[in-house]
């Protein structure tokens, strides 16, 4: 019945002309009808047809009436107040052209950040029911530990036994915590090519729900024993990229290390893994680990605890009664190890430990972990330049609306209803903001692509799918309305309140109202200079913060030193390999010969790329579990190549061999902190490691000056130097201090290389500088695009205050006359005009100044050798705010001192 | 000869009683049916029928086709649909509770 109604409607709006016509037929029919019946009756022509239309009434309005009840006028009178909307646009271009680019801006930014927001913190892993999938332990680490009570690494064995013995999970998964570029050959092509393997457990898939688009996903089947299942599946986009979507992928072979893998299916397109911001090209199963360069061997090893574990919750299982089952689980399966080493140091550790599960339904990643902050704290900059757009906005519009005056009274006296003009202005500004919000949606897509460039912080962009969606679309939409109705909802309101006599008069707007406007547009421009100067504010604490982390000594030199990393696991050889060991030192000879290097050298750690840690024992000292040393494997030429000045004792020398007694050259701090005071600890030794083990015990040779090891903000750290033929160590990190042109010595460095080994991949050739720097992605981010939207802002205000000052001198032309008429001084008059901007700017910073304090405190943490806004930073932003802000109303000013009295007055 | 007004709302009842009583109907000839059953004593203003027979149409009681009138005039006959017939009896006791209810509060005094 209803649905019938709307079938019916639905026709009369597509079929509007023809059912206009035939009404319009037979309305016409009965009244020559009538006038027919008239003149049969006696009548003349004239009365006969005047007396049929008496009858009939008023067609247009009846047809009107006809129309109405179709349910469709709402839409012609929308479709009317939006072609009114568009034309009023054209018809002052030059405050749409104001107008669209702030909202352009404003939108654009809003959107672009947002769509990072949605992809790192919003969206849901692409998998069934990601909300079932619980995470063992807390996101943050990763690598391989031995410590036994780790609640985030398991071992292999582990994962088998919690798989098996679990009641809350339909199934658990496995995955390395390492993700590995490793240089791999696709069968039947000749270059090694970088790949990014995943091992997973054969239950990984199936655990996830996903299923393959091509061929099959990895199974269970895939992970019952070691090494014979040769097999891989293949990232839908790796499948593309790397094979241009051969549609025989699956009879295609590639080669890692020296096995050749199957490639047995393909996953489906929006599967990118279980972290976001990574995307491996493939997944091998973990039965396979040892064939997969590095080439690890822990399958079987219980206390190789390198994995991840995800478990599926079984329907109707809580959050709670998992975590007690996996807890229980936890210490029965760690104790049941035949060799766990049960000291009583470790029952303490093991009783201490508690595995927490972390809900994963929106993947991991540490993406999100590093960004969420200042996508929030953008997020916020952002929303408050929308706002201060939105104000110009309303004073440009308010602006108009004088000038419209006029028009809207003769509509109003005409007898329009006042809703009925302030949905037109309403529309009006819908269709503005509609259009700055469609030209922001195609901004952001440019600035999506420069804010990943930028969170990419280097060559290789991250891979984040941040393209416009449908959840962004909805996002801007809902932006977009809502600055419509911030902007336009005062000047409709406003501009329709009026006194239609006094509007209507010939002359310049009635006093009255004009003040009135003119005040709300100075709260407008306080408003707007009060968000300025948080903005202003934010931007420079940022930008120190960002210098003053750029100035931090890093305790190495950072310039002249160019990197690369090499791929040794491509020789087949293991890192303790005697001729492995040669490689590496040959190599560096071979560059360390080249004219123009200085030094070279490999270490296992430049700068920020991971550690190695462990507990150690000071001979004649207690364990103290607590204190954590980061090794540096390093070649003897280290210290040199980063010019790390070495404080006392000798450098690595040739005769550091595998087979002569170990040594190490430690930092300072760990050299004052953890050796007796008084003691010089040159010549003393310490145990690698909780345990007095005699192969691990170390001289202590050298010391060094503290540098920065895992990132610039850090405290001094313990590091200890150890030469690699004692430690080795398959390292891929070659630095080379230099002087000269950097491309030359990169090519002859990289010629040296091949020289030893021609079959070495060479890959992230660039500066120890763009290294340290690139840690600084986070804070150059927020410094740049604080520093561009403080601009922005100050720059809207700016627009601003100008458009306000001018009209107020325009309204004002007449009592300036006068003024100057009774001898007033054209500087008094400029001051006049700029009197009035001082004190609203004032006002506004006045009002700005505990706002900014407020909202410094939130992002305190953010901040580097800073606490909060302090008064040199507000003082430059108040000096700089108030200076814009003259010289906004300078013009204006200077307008409205060149007033000719006669011309002012005679208008009048 | 003065002429009433409908009472408001009740031109759907007519316009579905016209129609129940004698088949399709063009406009013209549901004015004149009104006026002439009425004795003359109802004036419908005869334009505002077709309002009222766009919102019948919508709502689904009446069916509209063209056809020719016995002047040989093509014209839009309106025929009565099982919801109309419905609707009639619907308005016809809804009239009769009114009217009737008013009648006993004229009566009183």
């Amino acid at each position: 019945m209803f649905l019938n109604e709307v079938r019916r409607r639905l026709r009369m709006l597509f079929q509007g002309s023809r059912f206009q016509q035939e009404l319009d037929e037979e309305m016409r029919t009965h009244r020559e009808l009538r006038e027919q019946e008239y003149l049969d009756r006696g009548r003349t022509p004239e009365a006969a047809r005047r007396e049929a239309n008496r009858t009939f009434g008023n067609p247009a309005t009846l047809q009107e009436k006809s129309y109405q009840s179709w349910g469709w006028s709402w839409l012609a009178s929308l479709l009317q107040d939006v072609r009114y909307g568009v034309r009023s646009m054209f018809r002052s271009p030059a405050l749409t052209i104001v107008a669209l680019l702030s909202l352009a801006l404003g939108i654009g930014a809003n959107t672009a950040i947002f769509s990072f927001i949605d992809t790192l913190m919003l969206r849901s892993l692409p998998v069934k029911d990601p909300a079932q999938l619980m995470f063992f332990g807390r996101e943050g680490e990763s690598g391989i530990t031995g410590d036994i009570a780790s609640t985030t690494l398991y071992s292999y064995p582990f994962f088998r036994e919690m798989q098996k013995r679990n009641s809350v999970f339909t199934d658990v998964a496995a995955l390395l915590s390492m993700l590995d570029t490793i240089h791999g050959t696709i069968e039947g092509q000749d270059a090694m090519q970088p790949m990014l393997v995943q091992l997973v457990s054969g239950s990984y898939f199936p655990t996830l729900g996903v299923q393959a688009i091509q061929g099959r996903a990895l199974t269970e089947a895939d992970d019952t024993t070691e090494g014979d299942h040769p097999v891989v599946v293949v990232s839908y986009a790796w499948w593309k990229r790397a094979l241009a979507s051969d549609p025989a992928v699956l009879n295609r072979k590639l080669i890692l290390g020296t096995t050749k893998f199957d490639i047995v299916g393909v996953a489906p397109p929006e599967f990118f893994g279980t972290s976001v911001g990574e995307e491996p090209d493939m997944w091998v199963p973990l039965s396979m680990m040892r064939a997969v360069p590095p080439m690890w061997d822990g399958y079987k090893k219980n206390f190789w605890d390198g994995m991840y574990l995800i478990g599926r919750l079984k329907p109707g299982v809580s959050p709670e009664q998992a975590t007690s089952n996996v807890n229980l689980l936890f210490q029965q399966i760690i104790r049941s190890f035949p060799d766990a080493d049960l000291s009583e140091r470790n029952l303490g550790y093991l009783r201490r430990a508690h595995v927490g599960l972390t809900p994963m339904s929106k993947g991991l990643s540490s993406l999100r972990r590093r960004f969420s902050d200042p996508l929030r704290v953008l997020m916020g900059i952002t929303a408050l330049v929308l706002l201060i757009a939105c104000a110009n906005i309303a004073n440009l519009l308010l602006a108009r609306s004088t000038a419209r005056a006029r028009e809207l009274a003769v509509r109003q006296a005409l007898g329009a209803g006042r809703l009925r003009i302030v949905r037109q202005l309403l529309t009006e500004s819908l269709v503005l903001a509609l259009t700055g919000g469609l030209l922001g949606v195609g901004l952001a897509r440019i600035a999506d692509r420069l804010l990943l460039r930028m969170i990419s912080g280097g060559p290789d962009l991250v891979p984040l799918n941040v393209s416009i969606n449908t959840h962004l679309l909805v996002f801007t939409f809902a932006v977009t309305v809502t600055t419509a109705i911030l902007f336009g909802i005062i000047p409709a309101f406003r501009s329709t309140r009026l006194e239609l006599t006094e509007a209507l008069k010939e002359g310049r707007a009635s006093s009255s109202r004009g003040s009135s406007r003119s005040r709300i547009g100075k709260v407008l421009i306080v408003s707007q200079i009060a968000l300025s100067l948080v903005l202003m504010v934010g931007a420079v604490l940022f930008i120190r913060t960002l210098i003053n982390l750029n100035n931090i000594d890093t305790g190495f030199n950072r310039e002249g030193v160019l990197r690369l990393d090499i791929d040794s696991n491509v020789t087949g050889l293991k890192s303790d390999d005697p001729r492995m060991i040669a490689m590496f030192q040959e190599i560096e000879q071979r560059v360390s010969a080249l004219p123009a290097v200085k030094a070279a050298s490999f270490a296992s750690f430049l700068f920020n790329q991971g550690s190695w840690n462990t507990s150690i024992r000071v001979v004649g000292q207690n364990l103290n579990d607590q204190v954590n040393i980061k090794h540096n494997v390093v070649g003897n030429d280290y210290l040199a190549t980063m010019q790390i000045p070495l404080l006392a004792g000798r450098n690595f020398s040739p005769q550091d061999t595998a087979t002569s007694h170990k040594v190490a050259i430690i930092s300072e701090r760990m050299a004052k902190d953890l050796f007796p005071s008084g003691i010089n600890p040159i010549g003393q030794h310490y145990y690698a490691g909780r345990d007095s083990l005699p192969e691990t015990q170390i001289e202590v040779i050298g010391i060094a000056k503290d540098v920065k090891f895992g990132s610039l903000q850090e405290p001094p750290q313990y590091i200890d130097y150890m030469p690699n033929p004692q430690h080795p160590w398959g390292y891929g990190t070659l630095a080379v201090r230099y002087t000269g042109d950097f491309d030359a010595i990169s090519h002859s460095v990289q010629q040296a290389i091949h020289s030893v080994n021609p079959r070495l991949p060479i890959s992230h050739i660039g500066t120890l500088d763009e290294q340290v720097s690139r840690t600084l992605t986070y804070h150059r981010i927020i410094a740049q695009l604080s520093a561009f939207f403080g601009l922005l802002a100050v720059f809207l205000s700016c627009i601003g205050i100008y458009g306000l000052m001018s009209y107020m001198v325009g309204k004002r032309t007449s009592e300036i006359g006068i003024r100057i008429a009774i001898g007033a001084s054209r500087a008094s008059v400029r001051w006049l005009v700029l009197r009035e901007i001082a004190l609203l700017t004032a006002i506004g910073i006045a009002i700005g100044i505990p706002v900014t304090l407020g909202a410094s405190r939130i992002v305190a943490a953010m901040l580097f050798g800073l606490h909060g806004a302090d008064t040199a930073s507000l003082l430059a932003s108040v000096a700089a705010l108030l200076a814009v802000a003259l010289l906004a109303a300078y013009l204006p000013a200077r307008r409205a001192a060149s007033v000719d009295p006669v011309i002012a007055l005679r208008y009048e | 000869m003065k002429r009433d007004e409908i009472p408001p709302g009740t031109l759907y009842l007519l316009i579905l009683k016209a129609l129940s009583l004698h088949g399709p109907l063009h406009g013209y000839e549901m004015a004149n049916f009104i006026q002439q059953s009425s004795e003359d004593i109802l004036q419908v203003e005869e334009g505002s029928l077709y309002p009222a027979l766009q919102r019948m149409l919508l709502k689904g009681w009446v069916k509209a086709e063209w056809g020719v009138t016995a002047g040989n005039r093509r014209a839009r006959y309106y025929r009565l649909t099982p919801a109309g017939r419905k609707q009639l009896t619907v308005e016809l006791s809804q009239f009769e509770r009114v009217f009737g209810a008013i009648q006993r509060i004229t009566q009183i005094a």
